[in-house]
């Protein structure tokens, strides 16, 4: 139970990551510098569609651990995020005897499918549990307390964060372990070719010749605590977890709706949950999937939020550099925009060939420095699921944020323990 | 948004699809608009229609801010296996575009969304044998966040050969073919809205063991709901905990129980159906002429 009842902000205080970047939160921030990744061919026979491709961690990079759980032997995913989950924890700073009262919080659309399509190509057919990654998890971490799988597609962890800052807000946990994590399945891919919805060449966002998205693997992870617990326990916040809204389009099975009326309700609900206005707002993570429609319907969202402002106002197009990880992109952007908010920059976008139909500034040619304490982050999925997370700097390092410190052009360039110990000294 | 977890909360309509007497899955699941959905999807969309009715919430105001909230753990898995099948053995232009929707988890609480115009928050739980549970109280937790009016709660498993392989590779000889919907909404706008108060929900708790589960319910004294449910329907899986609520509800409802009287449902790890994960405890009250 969370017996702090004085500040019942929710805070990060620790953070994990495995992608096509890379190992580790300093890999995943030094590739986004470095431009991203690069699709790969996918390494599964009978991929009998015309796009075989995603943005793959090094398959050196996979955890060959835990191989099984409870008897059901693992694949990717779940593996990844028992790796991820122990870099969060371990940059968190919690403690072995402290992990038994962690709820764990994920969420996982295509779970264990990778594993369960090997069994089948090898003749083996005995059906085993498809999303054990949150209980894996759990165990792995000697966590007792609840573990849940959130099933909302490509907005999965979007909705596993906002449940955890609910959870925390109520006073049901003072520490939560959240994130997501996705393996490889034939079926997704699949899917989504058959939909016309798979881009053959990369991921581009916003980019007019733009034809679908492209999927990722990975694992992203987020310790969110009682802003309170973390102070009692001397823990350095890296940022707040200040705001997060859900709004259902109720409009088609798999299209957005084009009014966008309610992905604008979602990041309007959002920063008035969080307290901020828009002008508040120093850049945003997109969902831009690079699906033609997603991506117009999302840039005219963003000018009625943010009105005259939108044409000056960043976007981080994430997905561009580690493709659509699905149901773990909410907490890949959250991730991502919280280390965006540790050095005060976003990176500069992949290049593209602009749309003129996304009238939105995605910077191309370098980083941008943050001008406001807050990044918006949104995700959107199948049935109209929408989210939208409002993450901000911790007080006190808002007035920082004015002037002084590091320039953007060396941002991220120092060896990763330094920076990061660089990085939270700035918000003591 | 930020309003404590102090919201009382209460059931205030209940809806079956079920094969019996009142529902005829074969007619039911056979009407217009039912074409391109999976047969979970078909299953929710009655029960929802069918518990708000109940509620007397049906095309209400309400709905707009209400959330849907729903529990599956199978829902999905015979359009999965179908798709494996059809790659395997030809290519993606065989799948049938429609079936695409279909693969995702969250589809049946897409259309009960869409069915009725609910745009609050719309999830699903794919939680194990807890999973029922969890989402009559993940309901109770968005109305007392702020984030919902009032909550439809679908707990859905439907029987298809992929599902029925499962069953029997592991040792299942029966399980539910169907859907159960709960109306959760705060108790002072069902006195408002003069709507009938089933049952107040009480107390909930999940953790790795059951004892923790039901001490943090705040139940160790409540009388527990027997195997209703799977002596009814066999394996209720990711229905399960709606389905005992609904019979919590029934019992309830008799005239002869007093006000005050609770009753606990426990799902999960260790209990009559279990899959290793963790236990969910919910506990029901009657509170009739206890609303203002």
């Amino acid at each position: 139970m969370n017996t702090y009842d004085g500040d019942r902000r929710v805070v990060i205080t620790g953070l994990g990551a495995i992608s096509c970047l890379g190992t580790g939160v300093a890999a995943h921030w030094d590739g986004l510098l470095a431009g991203g990744g690069e699709p790969a061919e996918v390494p599964l026979p009978h991929l009998n569609m015309r796009t075989t491709k995603m943005y793959l961690v090094d398959r050196a990079d996979v955890p060959a651990q835990p191989a099984s759980h409870a008897g059901v032997e693992l694949g990717s995913s779940p593996r990844l995020a028992v790796a991820a989950a122990e870099q969060a924890l371990a940059d968190a700073g919690v403690e072995e005897a402290a992990r038994a009262a962690v709820p764990v919080v994920l969420g996982v659309e295509l779970g264990n499918a990778d594993m369960q399509e090997i069994q089948r190509s090898a003749g083996r057919t005995a059906w085993t549990t498809l999303t054990p990654a949150a209980a894996v998890v759990g165990a792995e971490i000697g966590s007792r307390a609840a573990s849940t799988s959130v099933g909302n597609a490509c907005s999965a962890s979007g909705y596993a964060l906002t449940i955890a800052l609910d959870m925390i807000r109520a006073g049901e946990a003072t520490t939560v372990l959240v994130g997501g994590a996705e393996g490889i399945t034939r079926a997704g891919i699949g899917a989504f070719n058959r939909l016309g919805a798979a881009d053959p060449v990369r991921c581009r966002p916003f980019d007019r010749n733009r034809a679908g998205t492209m999927f990722g693997d990975g694992s992203a992870m987020l310790v969110l605590e009682a802003a309170g617990h973390a102070r009692r326990r001397g823990a350095e916040p890296y940022a707040e977890l200040a705001g997060a809204a859900w709004s259902c389009d109720a409009y088609h099975p798999t299209a957005p709706d084009p009014s966008g009326d309610q992905i604008v309700r979602a990041m309007t609900e959002a920063l008035a949950d969080a307290g901020l206005s828009s002008s508040e707002v120093g850049c945003v993570i997109p969902h831009g999937t690079g699906t033609p429609l997603n991506d117009v319907v999302e840039s005219q969202a963003l000018h009625r939020v943010f009105g005259g402002r939108t044409r000056a106002l960043p976007l981080f197009s994430l997905k561009a550099m580690i493709g659509h990880t699905t149901g773990a992109a909410g907490a890949f952007a959250c991730l991502t925009a919280t280390l965006m908010l540790r050095h005060r920059t976003s990176p500069a976008n992949t290049p593209i060939e602009q749309d003129p139909e996304c009238d939105v500034w995605v910077p191309q040619e370098r980083p941008v420095r943050l001008e406001a304490p807050a990044v918006l982050v949104n995700t959107y999925a199948f049935g109209g699921n929408n989210t939208s997370l409002v993450v901000r700097d911790v007080a006190g390092a808002v007035s920082d944020m004015a002037g002084g410190g590091e320039g953007a052009a060396r941002v991220g360039t120092g060896v990763a323990g330094e920076d990061a110990e660089g990085a939270r000294g700035d918000h003591r | 948004m930020r309003t404590g977890a102090t919201v009382r909360t209460a059931v205030t309509g209940v809806g079956w699809a079920v094969a019996g007497p009142d529902f005829d899955p074969v007619t039911a699941l056979a009407v217009r608009g039912m074409r391109h959905k999976d047969r979970a999807s078909r299953f929710a969309v009655r029960a929802a229609r069918r518990a708000l009715e109940d509620a007397g919430l049906l095309d209400a105001p309400e709905l707009d801010g209400a959330a849907v909230v729903v529990s599956s753990n199978f829902g999905n898995l015979d359009p999965v296996c179908d798709t494996v099948t059809t790659l395997a053995a030809g290519g993606s232009t065989d799948i049938g575009p429609m079936r695409v929707p279909q693969l995702s988890s969250a589809v049946s609480a897409a259309w009960v969304a869409l069915d009725h115009g609910i745009r609050g928050p719309n999830l699903t739980l794919c939680n194990g044998a807890s999973g029922g549970l969890d989402a009559v109280a993940a309901a109770r937790n968005l109305i007392a966040a702020g984030r919902a009016t009032a909550a439809l709660v679908i707990g859905v498993e439907p029987d298809s050969p992929a599902v029925a392989r499962l069953h029997r590779e592991t040792a299942g000889s029966r399980w539910i073919d169907g859907a159960v919907g709960l109306v959760i909404e705060p108790v002072r706008q069902a006195v408002r809205r003069g709507a009938r108060i089933r049952a107040e929900i009480a107390g909930y708790g999940r953790a790795h063991d059951e004892r923790s589960a039901v001490r943090a319910a705040g139940a160790t004294a409540v009388p527990r709901l027997g195997a209703e449910a799977n002596a009814r329907f066999g394996r209720c899986s990711g229905a399960l905990g709606v389905v005992q609520c609904a019979l919590a509800v029934e019992r309830l409802d008799d005239p002869d129980v007093p006000e005050g009287e609770a009753v606990l449902a426990v799902a999960g790890a260790g209990t009559g159906e279990s899959d290793g994960t963790s236990v969910a405890a919910l506990v029901l009250r009657l509170s009739r002429g206890r609303h203002t």
